[in-house]
């Protein structure tokens, strides 16, 4: 398959998941006892008048049947109208826009974690197979993709913010207001964050890279009488990190979820806190948009993968 | 000779994966050893733990471990050691009951993509695609608040996300045995395809469904206690682990147990679904090592 025809094929597939992705959400709503919108504002409108309920169905255009809901609501999405949340009463893409900023931070900040301990521990851990160190490091990194983060969380801040008092237990203070302040208190949130990724990226890493070392092309180098550092540094290094790159990509994606309990923890005014508030409020416009944002950040970094992929590999493309 | 080896079945039985990931990685066999523990405390909680999980002792709320109390007291005054041994009911309870019913609907729809093939496939497929969009928290939170507060709709949401994982493994193992010879001899000796799936390619796919099974479980416990730390899933009074981490957070500072012994709970069953799920895999396939545990 060309790789022009290879794309339209995944992209039509990502929007057909895309469709559904829509309906599903969609449908989630829809599963709220009566419905989104009367649930939400039961505490600010008198539910005894039936006037007053029949005017708020109508202008949540509610009277409607669920198909004409389904696509007034996708055709408002598709032109950029998110809707209106229920709890703050501000447009929801402001409301995303204005929080992005923080939750962008917490992100860079883990991933710069992640990195930082993941690559080196699982290439050490490739280097020194089933040594005592391999032992060590992947038992490490199974506690590290094992352990609640709203537990390490906890834990941490008992360490470094009550028997230690070096760092902010929870808070957030913008970049521009004071630099110094704002690094000091997302050390804590970004690491909790980074350190579930740490031990993702470390097992792949490892695995990666044991695969390479396993090639011919390496025995080759080997057989030159190439130093064990030049063989890792300059042969094995680079091509181990094409998977890793990817990996840290569906990280980006998934990292949302663990922001929403990061964010709760250390009362950061990001994306995840405001998810999670939207959710008990029952605030549908934002979880329904959070949801597609999520979704579609996911479809995405997945369509990018199955690309690079289909343009480093031509077997994936045939395999269509 | 090849022919011997095709007819051969593919996959060992469930006992002897477990045995050989128990003899082969001791990591796998220390995780049984705690699973089989946090059953054994769970089963026994009424006989073992030293008070009822609700009952009250105004005159030491909020205090620390000492002889009475073992782990201090919570800010009603119950019995934190009882507490944590009957959270063990509720997260075991959820984890196995949750991952049963997905691993059913899971089983039952990857059957039916995998044997029928063709628009039925793609659709099963496409829907699973679509489910795999969310992370599993998000969409957990985002269900059980529609649906209401509750263990029972955590454990709907749950089926409702953990099903695709097992529609997909079977499909996929379903694609791997249906053209082997002895389903083609099934086949041809008149079976009925339900029957041929049931009794012929269903007992060929146990062994990845063990392990996806050990996993999920584990997911599930980690997923639960999440919720129930946001404040949806079990309510209160039923002694939970997410919720006792959620009150003890609040008390972090006088009481830094209340937090400590549920989070360290949670921590060490989940790890050990991991160990034994990763152990299983390996055992299973052990190309496979080192290919990603379960995901937040």
């Amino acid at each position: 398959m060309a790789m022009g025809s290879y794309i339209c094929v995944r992209l039509l597939h990502a929007l057909v998941i895309l469709a559904l992705v829509t309906m599903l959400v969609f449908v989630i709503a829809q599963l709220i006892p009566g419905d989104a919108v009367m649930a939400a504002m039961a505490s600010s409108v008198d539910m005894n008048d039936p006037a007053v309920v029949a005017r708020v169905r109508h202008q949540f255009g509610l009277d409607q049947s669920i198909l004409v809901q389904f696509s007034n609501w996708l055709t408002r999405y598709l032109t950029g109208d998110w809707g209106t949340s229920i709890g703050t009463g501000q447009k929801v893409h402001a409301m995303f826009i204005q929080r992005l900023p923080v939750t962008l931070e917490l992100f860079l900040g883990a991933t710069a974690w992640s990195v930082m301990i993941g690559i080196p521990a699982g290439i050490i851990s490739a280097l020194k197979r089933n040594s005592v160190v391999d032992v060590a490091v992947s038992t490490g990194t199974m506690i590290g993709v094992s352990i609640p983060s709203f537990w390490e969380a906890i834990m941490l801040i008992y360490l470094f913010g009550v028997v230690f008092p070096i760092l902010p237990p929870s808070g957030y203070v913008p970049f521009a207001e004071d630099p110094l302040l704002n690094l000091k208190s997302m050390v804590l949130p970004t690491f909790v964050l980074g350190t579930h990724f740490a031990g993702l990226l470390a097992r792949y890493v490892r695995s990666s890279l044991l695969e390479v070392l396993s090639q011919d092309y390496i025995r080759t180098a080997r057989a030159k009488g190439l130093s064990e550092r030049a063989i890792i540094v300059l042969h094995a290094l680079k091509p181990a990190m094409i998977p890793v790159v990817t990996v840290i990509g569906l990280a980006w994606a998934h990292m949302l979820a663990g922001a929403f309990i990061v964010e709760v923890i250390f009362a950061i005014p990001g994306l995840g806190r405001m998810s999670v508030d939207a959710i008990f409020q029952k605030d549908f416009p934002v979880v329904q948009a959070t949801l597609i944002a999520v979704s579609v950040n996911v479809l995405v970094v997945n369509l990018l993968v199955d690309i690079v992929y289909g343009y480093l590999d031509p077997r994936v493309r045939v395999n269509q | 000779m090849t022919d011997i080896v095709a007819i051969t079945p593919v996959r060992p039985s469930g006992a002897i994966l477990l045995r050989r990931a128990v003899v082969r990685h001791r990591l796998a066999a220390c995780g049984l050893i705690v699973i089989l523990l946090f059953c054994a405390m769970a089963a026994l909680a009424p006989w073992i733990s030293p008070y009822s999980p609700y009952e009250q002792d105004l005159y030491a709320v909020l205090s620390g471990p000492s002889a009475a109390h073992w782990f201090g007291t919570d800010n009603l005054g119950r019995d934190l050691l009882s507490r944590t041994i009957y959270g063990a009911r509720v997260s075991l309870l959820f984890g196995i009951s949750s991952t049963a019913l997905s691993a059913a609907l899971g089983v039952a729809l990857g059957l039916i993509a995998g044997f029928r093939g063709g628009w039925v496939d793609g659709l099963i497929m496409r829907v699973t695609d679509a489910f795999l969009c969310f992370p599993p928290l998000i969409f957990i939170l985002a269900t059980s608040a529609a649906l209401g507060p509750g263990l029972h709709n955590v454990v709907l949401s749950f089926t409702l996300f953990a099903w695709t994982g097992f529609a997909r493994i079977i499909r996929g193992q379903v694609l791997l045995v249906r053209e082997l010879p002895y389903i083609e001899a099934a086949r041809a000796s008149g079976l009925t395809p339900r029957r041929i799936m049931l009794a012929h390619v269903l007992p060929n796919t146990l062994a990845p469904l063990i392990v996806a099974v050990t996993i999920t479980v584990g997911l599930a416990i980690l997923l639960e206690s999440g919720v129930s730390f946001l404040g949806l899933g079990v309510q209160p009074p039923t002694a939970s682990w997410g919720k006792e981490l959620r009150v003890g957070f609040t008390y972090l500072e006088t009481v830094p147990l209340f937090s400590i012994a549920p989070g360290l709970m949670i921590t060490l069953v989940v790890i050990a679904f991991n160990f034994l799920g990763d152990g299983l895999r390996d055992a299973l396939d052990p190309r496979l090592r080192g290919a990603g545990p379960v995901r937040k």
